[in-house]
């Protein structure tokens, strides 16, 4: 891509990027959503967040990859064992990264 | 700090006490945040962005998911319409985010809402939204929230474009693969999981994170939305059947 049109892309992503951001932020008050659907929101972030992270543990190179020999698999259990039974957050990065870091060696 | 918090103490102290709140809750996932922001910051000059581009790009479109997904596109010389049509489906999460979002800064100014809109990304949102769901519909953005808000998105912000930043800067130095992105995926499982407190969050988190494996392989990253919506589906469809399952066995006895 030439330099102009790299910037044109750059300006495209803010103006769709800051417009589907504030989408709802302005038009909500002419669309008010159905009390079920306002309830059912709040299950967003953990799907939201869930959906970032599975494909990147049992995913290589875009493939289904279940076994002991997927590092970021082992890795991320290793990480959520500590999360649910230390509940620290750094914990569960270090021992994770670690683990990756052994794993990949 | 007057400038920040304003000159009315009691309205100031409610202000600074929600920002620090903000700052201490997101703390510990900044580790993350930064490492990714450094990671981005990388990409984005071996994809053959200039310094200034990039850093432009950082400051402008502040999103990691949409700047990463266009990377390959501008690399690969795609046509402007696929880049912008990528850009939305990767985006779309961000109304759902913003519906969610709606009911705590709806009294603020279309201006200052369009501002804070900025300000959101995922871990914001989630952290947000799981802390004051619980709020009833009167109690909702209040200055305490708001500047919670505030808090957690100056952290992020100010570590995320800093980082972006070095990750610009250093590019030449940074080896491709450091796998050092991998401790943002780390940060997010450390994070989401405490977050998934009963039955109906746990099948949509489940149920979530299969169809995204499952639908990864979808043109335009569309599977981050499909497995969002199907796990909000799945966890109203849960929460409805064991309403009524508790309906029915109340009744009955």
């Amino acid at each position: 891509m030439s330099n102009l049109e790299i910037w044109l892309v750059i300006i495209g992503l803010t103006l769709i990027t800051i417009l589907m951001r504030s989408s709802f932020l302005m038009l909500g008050d002419y669309f008010p959503l159905p009390e079920r659907v306002q309830h059912g929101l709040r299950y967003a972030p953990v799907c939201a967040l869930i959906a970032l992270v599975t494909p990147e543990l049992f995913l290589t190179q875009g493939t289904f990859d279940l076994s002991i020999a997927n590092p970021k698999l082992v890795a991320g259990l290793a990480a959520a064992v500590i999360t649910l039974t230390m509940r620290s957050m750094i914990a569960a990065m270090a021992i994770g990264m670690l683990v990756f870091t052994f794993l990949r060696a | 700090m007057k400038a920040l918090f304003g000159s009315r103490p009691e309205l100031a102290r409610v202000r600074r006490e929600g920002f620090t709140r903000g700052i201490r809750a997101v703390a510990p996932l900044l580790i993350g945040t930064g490492i990714w922001g450094l990671v981005t910051g990388v990409a984005m000059v071996k994809v053959g962005l200039s310094t200034a581009q990039a850093i432009g790009m950082t400051l402008l479109v502040f999103s990691g998911t949409v700047q990463l997904a266009s990377l390959p596109l501008i690399a690969a010389n795609a046509p402007l319409w696929v880049v912008m049509l990528t850009a939305m489906v990767v985006n779309l999460r961000f109304v759902i985010f913003s519906a969610g979002l709606h009911s705590f800064f709806r009294r603020f100014s279309l201006g200052r809402r369009w501002l804070l809109s900025y300000f959101m990304v995922d871990t914001s949102f989630a952290m947000f939204l799981s802390r004051f769901a619980d709020a009833p519909r009167d109690e909702r953005g209040t200055t305490e929230q708001v500047w919670f808000f505030l808090g957690m998105s100056a952290g992020t912000w100010f570590v995320w474009q800093t980082m972006s930043i070095v990750g610009i800067v250093l590019a030449a130095e940074v080896p491709a693969r450091w796998g050092l992105e991998f401790t943002a995926i780390l940060a997010l499982i450390a994070m989401t999981l405490p977050m998934i407190s009963g039955k109906p969050a746990l099948i949509g988190a489940v149920t979530s994170g299969v169809i995204a494996v499952v639908a990864a392989g979808l043109p335009l990253k569309l599977g981050l939305l499909v497995a969002v919506v199907a796990g909000i589906a799945a966890a109203m469809s849960a929460e409805i059947m064991l309403e009524r399952h508790a309906a029915n066995t109340g009744g009955t006895s």
